[in-house]
């Protein structure tokens, strides 16, 4: 398990990165029971990157989402965007979560315009720009529709159209599709990476799917179980613009088996550490 | 686990409705810190000659009221009176109510034919059928009990029929199964799992009778705990008015209070 | 079986609770007339009907009806103005909730229309005493709902308000309350129901303004066939007012 070396790896044009992690430490509780989640990560994302943290469940990537989001302020260690240290959810960062997240009493298109009503955007500018990204998202068509008449992988895509509504300048998306069958995530993978490409969007993206990550990715950042430190950051040199049908290919293969070798390694020791906690009684 | 447990945990509330650790100690802080507040705020209220004479009259001469009250042998022989109404109102609403709650809980098809009706006559103002109870009982205590017994009716019929859909289908089977007789199945099957909802009701239903017993005494009756408002609110006593009304409520409140220690149910 | 048989199908327990009804009058009626119970404390229920024409024209029952509607809806309405910011203020402040929750729900259990005598004192034989008497009533069901619909709000929707740099006043309006809506307004029906029972069971108390006052007329002229007629008649409106409630309340439900 070697540590990552600083935020400046594998930069090959030395462009300044936007969104740098700098030696992140969370522990939870205090004392012999205490919980470290985080364990000194550091990693950076440059403008326009696609950026994934991978790792086995428990390992901590949800405490990273939260930290980098502003959600949980209490951390050592800093995160930067753009040089300064956040203090709160940062009004560049875009946050898309795991759960189920469209407001069930607004319809779809008064989903997405939400945090432009915020902003105080007019009315007709507002629909405008939702009904922009609602057709990015594919969902063009089903903006009077309550979220109760879509399936959960439209309602995911609801939630990605109204974080990018207000064009985040770095998007952090939690495991967004982590409720998704195969297909729909393919599909929502090849759409989220059009998006990207098209708007030349910075995003970071937590999950624990493998072919997801290196199909999405420009770099991957592997994590070890709890406490989760940075095993290894991988660049991934498939071509761009990229498709779903790069799943098929030759390096998609070999990165994939790569990055299992590691990933392994580690969702092992949490088996073991989960069932060794179901004999022993012990918090797991 | 437990991280992203705890992750959620602390990301899920609020800023400000995240309490942490309030302790024991600073819920009653707040709760005697109100109740001095309220107190002083009443007794300078009532010094400060801003309202009507004694509207608001001073803690203390409610407090010589109450003492006089409880002093008083009218006030036990009323208590009896209205008590009595009380118990009447809940052994024959209750009983009935039990009885009908059975059998709309337990036959489907009896259920969907009548418990609609009272269901939907439950949340009623009930206490206008006073004079009809009167009419039929007389103006003594027979008619308040009638009444009383109309009310908690609904209230215990709706918790026992409800209970008796509850009871799990399998442990009646179960019961058939072993070939319990009709005996065995309501001692060790239906009567055991039917204590709490039939008892939860019985103590609504008190709750139910308490307030019909003493509204239908305000309104005619020369007996009861009720007809001794009426009393003291027409002598213009306001001292005595709190301080009655005050006893009647420690006493509704002691009395709930009992009937959900007896049965295991929270107020 | 290819269709379902006549017994089986949902109306015929209804039709069966309906004809019972119907019946016990029939019977009830026959009874009467053949002097088996007393004529001079059962009316004939055919009176009764009879009657019912007699009290929408004779009575002023639209007069009532408004006087009640009117002491109804400024008490519904200010059961919501006081209740929904009390449960607020429950939901926001923890240290205030854990020491006053539960007596609020002992309030809620308590006979507090038992303290009409009082309000007659303060506030005379009027409709402020059938107001304020009615809110106090209603006000604890929808301070509990409120504190308990706000408190169960999915916290992944206050995470993307936060993310979003909402204001405290801006999540209450437009995540908070809309998403504890349908909680809160299963306790608006609760409420509701209170005031109702209480603005006609004072009105019929103290003798003043609409139905329960009309109820009391006709029972102190010895109006039998009148008396069983209205209160029937307000029975009636009730049980509509509370399926109304009832119907809103499912509407609002999610559908999910």
């Amino acid at each position: 398990m070697t540590l990552a070396s600083t935020a400046t790896t594998g930069a090959p044009s030395g462009q300044r990165p936007q969104l740098v992690i700098d030696k992140v430490f969370k522990q939870f509780g205090v004392g012999p029971g205490a919980v470290t989640a985080v364990d000194h990560v550091s990693f950076d994302v440059k403008p326009g990157e696609f950026v994934s943290v991978i790792g086995p469940s428990g390992c901590g990537k949800s405490t990273l989402f939260n930290i980098i989001g502003g959600l949980l302020d209490e951390y050592e260690g800093d995160v930067l965007i753009e040089r300064e240290r956040i203090a709160g959810p940062h009004k560049a960062v875009g946050m898309v979560f795991q759960e189920e997240s469209t407001f069930p009493w607004r319809n779809v298109i008064d989903n997405v315009a939400f945090p432009l009503e915020l902003q105080g955007v007019n009315k007709s500018e507002r629909l405008d720009r939702a009904h922009h990204f609602i057709d990015l998202v594919g969902l063009k068509g089903f903006e009077r529709l309550m979220p109760s008449a879509l399936s959960g992988g439209m309602r995911q895509r609801v939630s990605i159209a109204r974080t990018l509504v207000f064009q985040p300048q770095i998007l952090l998306m939690d495991e967004p599709f982590a409720a998704l069958d195969e297909q729909t995530r393919l599909l929502l993978g090849d759409k989220i990476t059009q998006i990207q490409q098209d708007l030349n969007q910075t995003t970071l993206l937590i999950t624990h799917n493998l072919t997801e990550a290196v199909q999405l990715s420009d770099r991957i950042v592997v994590m070890t179980y709890r406490p989760g430190k940075v095993k290894r950051i991988v660049d991934i040199d498939l071509p761009r613009p990229r498709s779903s049908d790069v799943v098929s290919s030759d390096a998609f293969g070999h990165y994939v088996a790569e990055i299992w070798a590691d990933l392994r390694e580690e969702a092992s020791r949490g088996m073991a550490d989960s069932e060794s906690a179901r004999r022993g009684g012990s918090r797991g | 686990m437990a991280a992203t447990g705890q992750v959620k945990d602390l990301t899920a509330t609020m800023g400000w409705a995240r309490g942490g650790r309030s302790s024991l100690r600073s819920t009653n802080l707040i709760r005697i810190g109100l109740l001095l507040g309220m107190g002083i705020g009443w007794e300078a209220l009532s010094r400060s000659g801003l309202l009507f004479r004694d509207v608001v009259p001073s803690l203390f001469s409610i407090w010589a009221a109450i003492w006089k009250l409880v002093m008083n042998p009218a006030f036990y022989a009323n208590l009896q009176v209205t008590a009595w109404e009380i118990f009447a109102s809940l052994a024959i609403g209750g009983g009935l109510g039990v009885a009908v709650g059975i059998i709309l809980g337990a036959n489907r098809f009896l259920g969907a034919a009548y418990e609609p009706y009272v269901y939907y006559l439950a949340p009623t103002p009930r206490i206008i059928f006073f004079p009809v109870m009167i009419m039929w009982f007389g103006v003594g205590v027979a008619s308040k009990i009638a009444l009383g017994a109309l009310s908690c009716f609904f209230t215990v019929a709706l918790s026992t029929a409800g209970g008796m859909r509850e009871i799990d289908k399998v442990l009646i089977r179960v019961g058939r199964s072993f070939r319990a007789t009709p005996w065995q199945m309501a001692m060790k099957i239906y009567l055991p799992a039917m204590r709490v909802p039939v008892l939860n009701g019985i103590r609504l239903g008190f709750g139910t009778a308490t307030v019909t017993a003493l509204l239908a005494e305000t309104k005619l009756s020369n007996q009861g705990l009720g007809f001794m408002i009426m009393q003291i609110y027409s002598r213009f006593d306001m001292p005595s008015l709190y301080g009655l009304l005050i006893i009647v409520f420690i006493l509704a409140g002691v009395g709930n209070l009992i009937l959900g220690k007896a049965t295991g149910t929270s107020a | 079986m290819a269709s379902p048989s006549f017994s089986q199908s949902r109306a015929f327990p209804i039709l069966l609770g309906a004809s019972t009804f119907i019946g016990a009058f029939v019977a009830l009626e026959v009874l009467l007339r053949y002097g088996v119970v007393n004529k001079y404390v059962v009316p004939l229920p055919s009176q009764v009907l009879m009657s019912l024409e007699r009290i929408v024209v004779e009575e002023n029952i639209v007069g009532r009806m408004r006087d009640t509607a009117w002491e109804m809806f400024v008490s519904c309405i200010a059961v919501i103005v006081l209740g929904v910011p009390m449960g607020a203020l429950l939901y926001r402040w923890q240290p205030l909730r854990r020491a006053l929750l539960d007596w609020v729900a002992a309030l809620a259990a308590a006979p507090l229309v038992l303290a009409f005598p009082l309000f007659l004192v303060i506030f005379g034989r009027s409709a402020t005493t059938v107001i304020v008497m009615s809110v106090i009533t209603g006000l604890a069901p929808i301070v509990i709902k409120t504190t308990e619909g706000l408190l169960g709000v999915r916290s992944v929707l206050i995470n993307v308000g936060r993310s979003l740099k909402m204001t405290d006043a801006q999540m209450l309006r437009m995540i908070l309350l809309p998403a504890a809506l349908p909680v809160i307004f299963s306790g608006i029906r609760l409420s509701w129901t209170f005031v109702l029972i209480s603005v006609v069971g004072i009105e019929f108390l103290i003798n003043l303004g609409g139905l329960g006052q009309l109820i009391n007329d006709l029972a102190e002229r010895y109006d039998l066939p009148g008396t069983y007629g209205a209160i029937g008649f307000v029975i009636l409106v009730s049980v509509i007012f509370f399926m109304l409630l009832e119907r809103v309340e499912s509407w609002l439900r999610p559908a999910r």
